[in-house]
């Protein structure tokens, strides 16, 4: 499955609409059949992000060792892979470009603790991609947490996603993308109060 | 109380624009009802039986003059006149239409209200201790924790979509007035050695169809780590709470799968990682929130003894008035005042927690002049003026009588507490509305319900429990069997620090039948109880049997015999 076009919302950017060179592979749906046989075939040419626990098994061979070395393939994580069992190998993979979190379907939650996990605990610097059940109206909590690319599911309004970053002006919970206001508040108060100790 | 800050104000002014976008996207088909659904009641809004229901919160149950003249006013436009009072301190408007939802929610923000999360598979509002800040046996006021708590959890991006929904209740007292052992997470506060406030968590509780009490998981958590400590709480529920099955979804399945200690385990190997994190709450942001929980100005008044209260009424007035006292009024933590209970519990005329619109702006009368303009909500489903004049009790009494509003049954057998039930809510299987009428017909006299003294009965329509019939003295559940509602009594539930779960005594009863159980039940308890024994003293002291046989004495009830 591979879908013309990402968002992209990088920390301190504008949320943007971005060119998709990326094609997800193995996923366990009606979007794609070629589930069947993941473990026998061979992902397709070109830049592939593959089922974490395929990439597991598969990962010495030299087609996936050759491939990965070209910034060819990046994995996802199904809502019941757990990172933490995993810590050791995720932490030392920098290789891959990005990691995708497939969300099943919309109401499934896991994926927000993957990605804060791997935020926080795993130390992840590259792109968390959101794939699957990718609605407008979960956007926001979504990038809060630790996604920054986001794979729309084919139905949702364009125009309307871009909005949806910015319907709130303030925060209440310490998350990877922002502070609680509350903190920041207390803080710029404290500057103000050295600058004026200060004068 | 809590005042917003420009944060808090903004956050609900925001919250209305999304949801009205979301509404119209609802309207104009471009969001599918599968899809909409979730965010709706994200916001309280239930589809029910015969329209929309909006469940209001009103966190940890506390209440302002200004805030329940709106709500008046909102069940006056835009719905038929009259609010319901929940167990979990929310409110519930049971006629609003889809598209004035949004207008109704902007009148709530303009009175710094919500009903953000108060549905969902989310962190619910979350409850506490009626008389928080004046119960003469509080160790720790609650409000400051519960209201920093409200913040945390509000649009919490990580646990917007929980397997399953999930209540906090906080309590700061020796008693327990919070069902606390009930909860998804209760969390008792107190005070260490130094002094400091620490909270005791305990994790697994629950209602429902696997009434469970919580388990002990986490001692001594000082006051400022407990977002750290809930959110590795919360990633280990989300990440691992069942999603197979929507009747093993709640974190206390979970908790009962892994043992307490493994899931204890589990969550402080989490906490460990980020419990020195910027999750925490510093001293900054206590003070922040808790100069609004200071004591109100109190004047300096003697303590008045019960002769010199009841001395206020005249002659003719004083047996009632009497009985008020009894039952309704509080001992404070201060010389000369009293805390009040106002029943929305009237005999058979209202339905349990029911108020009109008249009798809102009838009772925010009342807290103004009587209580520094500021009124509690029980989860037993009645009001609380929490810092009366013992020398005002009288004339408050007069005023409250106007409103029907006097009816000195709290704690009695007639303080039921009830769902909606099958009047208006869509997942229940029975009505509990007729049931509760039918008690109090039948259990009219005043004397009687005296002398049978602290009895408490809990309806539930359906196994969701949200009448809490688990924990009541007698719990009825209404259940259906073949497309017939029948009812199912347990014996033996209570609240409080004894807090047990009910026994079901056997097969359930037809509706008609329910009012003589009762009464079969309670015949026993008055023939077999020894000088001041409660009603539940005696449960414990006979055990179920003699009451199970009394129950299916007569035998011209339509018991159901399978």
């Amino acid at each position: 499955m591979k879908t013309t076009a990402l968002i992209e919302y990088r920390l301190g950017h504008r949320a943007t609409f971005i060119q998709n060179e990326w094609t997800v592979w193995g996923l366990p749906s009606a979007e794609d059949k070629s589930d069947q046989n993941t473990s026998a075939d061979l992902p397709p040419a070109g830049k592939v992000i593959v089922p974490f626990s395929w990439w597991l098994e598969h990962r010495d061979t030299a087609e996936i060792t050759r491939r990965t070395f070209h910034s060819e393939i990046a994995v996802w994580f199904a809502g019941t892979d757990d990172v933490l069992a995993h810590a050791a190998v995720i932490e030392k993979s920098s290789v891959w470009p990005l990691i995708a979190v497939h969300f099943p379907i919309f109401t499934d939650g896991r994926g927000y603790s993957t990605a804060a996990l791997l935020r926080e605990r795993l130390n992840w610097q590259g792109n968390i991609l959101a794939i699957g059940d990718v609605l407008i109206d979960q956007l926001r909590q979504m990038s809060r947490v630790g996604f920054d690319q986001f794979s729309l599911r084919a139905d949702q309004n364009q125009t309307l996603a871009l909005k949806q970053f910015s319907l709130y002006s303030i925060n209440l919970q310490h998350a990877w993308r922002d502070s609680r206001s509350q903190l920041i508040q207390a803080a710029k108060h404290d500057c103000l109060e050295d600058e004026l100790q200060a004068a | 109380m809590y005042q917003y800050d420009p944060i808090d104000q903004a956050l609900v002014d925001e919250r209305v624009i999304q949801f009205r976008d979301q509404v119209d996207r609802r309207i104009n088909g471009s969001l599918p009802e599968s899809e909409f659904r979730p965010l709706r009641l994200q916001n309280g809004l239930y589809l029910q039986r015969h329209a929309y229901m909006l469940r209001v919160a009103i966190p940890y149950g506390l209440l302002s003059s200004k805030q329940l003249l709106t709500l008046a006013d909102i069940a006056d436009r835009y719905d038929q006149g009259y609010g319901h009072f929940t167990t979990r301190q929310n409110i519930q408007f049971n006629w609003v239409e889809l598209e004035q939802t949004p207008d109704i929610l902007a009148e709530l923000a303009k009175v710094e209200m919500h009903a953000i999360q108060t549905s969902g598979n989310c962190i619910r509002n979350i409850t506490s201790d009626p008389f928080a800040g004046v119960a003469a046996d509080e160790v720790v006021d609650p409000r400051p924790i519960c209201e920093l708590l409200r913040q945390w959890s509000t649009l919490h991006p990580e646990f917007a979509f929980l397997p399953r929904k999930f209540k906090f209740a906080i309590n700061g007292s020796t008693e327990d007035r919070t069902v606390l052992l009930c909860h998804d997470v209760g969390i008792q506060l107190h005070k260490d050695s130094n002094g400091e406030i620490v909270a005791d968590i305990y994790a697994g509780g629950g209602m429902g169809r696997t009434p469970i009490l919580g388990n002990l998981v986490h001692t001594n958590l000082p006051w400022q780590k407990l977002p750290s400590y809930l959110t590795a709480l919360l990633r280990v529920y989300n990440r691992f709470g069942r999603r197979d099955n929507l009747y093993k979804a709640r974190i206390k399945i979970l908790v009962k799968a892994l043992s307490p200690e493994e899931f204890a385990r589990q969550v402080n190997i989490e906490w460990r990682q980020i419990q020195e994190s910027d999750h925490n709450f510093t001293p900054a942001e206590w003070q922040r929130v808790a100069q609004h929980f200071t004591k109100p100005a109190y004047q300096i008044l003697p303590s008045l003894d019960a002769a010199a209260v009841a001395a206020q009424a005249d002659t003719s007035s004083r047996p009632a008035f009497q009985r008020w006292l009894k039952r309704n009024v509080r001992a404070h933590q201060i010389a000369g005042y009293a805390s009040v209970v106002l029943s929305l519990k009237p005999h058979a005329t209202q339905a349990p927690g029911d108020a009109t619109a008249t009798q809102m702006r009838a009772i925010a009368n009342l807290a103004q002049a009587y209580s520094f303009g500021e009124l509690r909500v029980t989860h037993e489903q009645n009001l609380v003026l929490a810092d009366v004049e013992q020398s005002q009790l009288f004339a408050l009494w007069c005023a409250a009588k106007k409103s029907n509003l006097v009816l000195p049954n709290i704690g009695l057998l007639t303080d039921i507490i009830a769902c909606p039930g099958g009047d208006f809510c869509s997942l229940a299987n029975a009505k509990s509305l007729p049931i509760a009428k039918a008690i109090q017909e039948r259990f009219d006299n005043l004397d009687y319900l005296f002398d049978l003294g602290d009895l408490s009965v809990n309806i539930s329509g359906c196994i969701n429990s949200c009448g809490h019939h688990h924990v009541g003295n007698i719990g009825i559940l209404g259940v259906d069997k073949d497309g017939e509602e029948w009812y199912q009594i347990t014996l033996g539930g209570e609240q409080g620090v004894n807090a047990a779960i009910g026994k079901v005594i056997g097969p359930s009863f037809g509706a008609l039948d329910i009012p003589t159980v009762m009464d079969n039940i309670l015949k026993v308890y008055v023939k077999e109880r020894q000088s001041d024994e409660r009603f539940i003293d005696t449960y414990r002291r006979l055990g179920i049997a003699p009451f199970k046989t009394a129950a299916y004495l007569n035998q011209k009830l339509s018991t159901e015999l399978v």
